[in-house]
């Protein structure tokens, strides 16, 4: 049986309701912060595990997502530390540093797909959601496989706004630091991502009610 | 506050407190809202489930290796620029003094002697003779020659080195090449210049020293 097929408003509707936690995982003492900016900015690997250890396994979702592998994925949080480790010296302060980290690893994932695609032009990783191969799968709900069908077709700035708020509980202002973009922008594109991702759960769910009958 | 079927997108794109619960009133009445603010939920909610978690045990070890090979590179990049300058200011400092007290020494020889008188003298006695610079030549060739013979046995091992210290030295010497070729075509373009070839030799003894060092840390591995 398809996946489309066992797709159901039935078992879409019933789909648990679990706590939704914001999983900021970020120091929110401002003081530990500035020691870890202060600690990048003199070289100490030791500031670098530090960040590696509270932010790695945000990095590695957003990465992931961004990226649909994990070699891809470990490959651009090194070279986003690398990058880090090169600029943190022009780190003004100007956003939250921890904000600042991650507009580096987006800007890192941007440009491995952009290479890629460059390698492989016929290999588009958008059009090809099977090619996310997470090593442990959280659930085999047919929402989230769905759904992480559906992300795939997403414009690339609806999806990261989608998986940065939706996914890993980043806040609208501290999505338009990593875009760059106006904080009315992300809801705006937040907006649009779910409404399409609805649509596109709607036509899946009026295919699987076909074929059913 | 009301809300009716046409505020639905606008709640949606807001998501403000108090306008979703007026839209959760509004639902209770209204069958095509609800499942659209239904789904609209469990979207939400279903990407929560979305989050990647996996172990990377060799993850950090990468990214500590690449970051130690890039403080590493950054340093003796550091060290060779400050090295250039520390000796470059001095030596520039030293040329325009010797040139200024030769400047005055030529104005007084002019003013005490003939304009031909001095031609001649300047033929008999030049600043650096050809024979001068034979035994100059000489004795700098004999001096490369032994410096290069140290590099043909270094420089397999450094390039072979995977250790990041081996890695920085490697860079180090390239950049001590280049600044070799660079003191040898000014030489070529000026033969007589004393103070180039002071500059070749001073670089020549920062590539024996190099080689020296690299010499004592392959031994310090090997051990």
């Amino acid at each position: 049986m398809g996946l489309e097929n066992r797709l159901s408003w039935g078992n879409v509707l019933s789909l648990e309701h679990p706590t939704k936690e914001r999983r900021l995982t970020g120091p929110d003492d401002p003081g530990a912060a500035s020691d870890l900016v202060e600690g990048c900015k003199f070289g100490k690997i030791s500031a670098y595990e530090e960040l590696y250890r509270v932010h790695g396994p945000r990095m590695k979702s957003i990465a992931l997502n961004l990226l649909g592998n994990v070699s891809d994925a470990e490959d651009a949080i090194q070279e986003a530390f690398l990058k880090i480790y090169r600029s943190v010296g022009n780190f003004k302060g100007e956003s939250a540093f921890t904000t600042w980290i991650y507009r580096v690893l987006v800007n890192t994932c941007y440009d491995l797909r952009r290479k890629h695609r460059r390698r492989h032009e016929t290999a588009e990783l958008d059009a090809d959601p099977a090619g996310i191969h997470p090593a442990r799968e959280v659930s085999d709900h047919p929402l989230r496989m769905t759904l992480q069908k559906c992300l795939a077709h997403l414009h690339p700035r609806n999806r990261a706004v989608f998986l940065l708020f939706e996914v890993e509980g980043f806040k609208h202002r501290e999505i338009a630091e990593i875009l760059s973009i106006p904080e009315g922008t992300s809801k705006n594109l937040l907006f649009e991502a779910k409404r399409e991702l609805q649509r596109m759960l709607w036509e899946s769910a009026n295919s699987a009610r076909t074929h059913a009958s | 506050m009301k809300i009716e079927c046409k505020d639905l997108p606008y709640v949606l794109r807001h998501e403000e407190p108090e306008l979703l619960k007026a839209l959760e009133v509004h639902t209770e009445v209204c069958t095509p809202c609800r499942e659209q603010f239904k789904i609209w939920r469990e979207i939400s909610l279903a990407a929560g489930q979305l989050r990647q978690e996996w172990e990377s045990p060799g993850l950090w070890p990468r990214i500590h290796q690449a970051l130690a090979a890039e403080s590493q590179g950054s340093k003796s990049t550091r060290s060779w620029s400050s090295l250039m300058s520390s000796w470059q200011v001095p030596a520039a400092v030293l040329a325009l003094i010797l040139i200024a007290i030769s400047g005055v020494w030529v104005l007084l020889r002019n003013s005490e002697t003939a304009p031909v008188t001095d031609n001649r003298v300047d033929q008999r006695q030049p600043l650096l003779t050809e024979q001068a610079l034979r035994d100059i030549e000489s004795a700098e060739a004999a001096y490369i020659q032994s410096i290069e013979k140290l590099s043909a046995v270094v420089e397999p091992r450094v390039q072979q080195a995977s250790s990041p210290l081996l890695i920085s030295y490697r860079e180090k010497l390239m950049l001590i090449d280049a600044a070799i070729s660079e003191c040898r075509a000014n030489i070529e373009r000026n033969r007589f210049n004393a103070h180039l070839r002071q500059e070749l030799l001073s670089v020549y003894r920062e590539k024996q020293d190099t080689l020296q060092q690299v010499l004592r840390e392959d031994k310090h591995e090997l051990r």
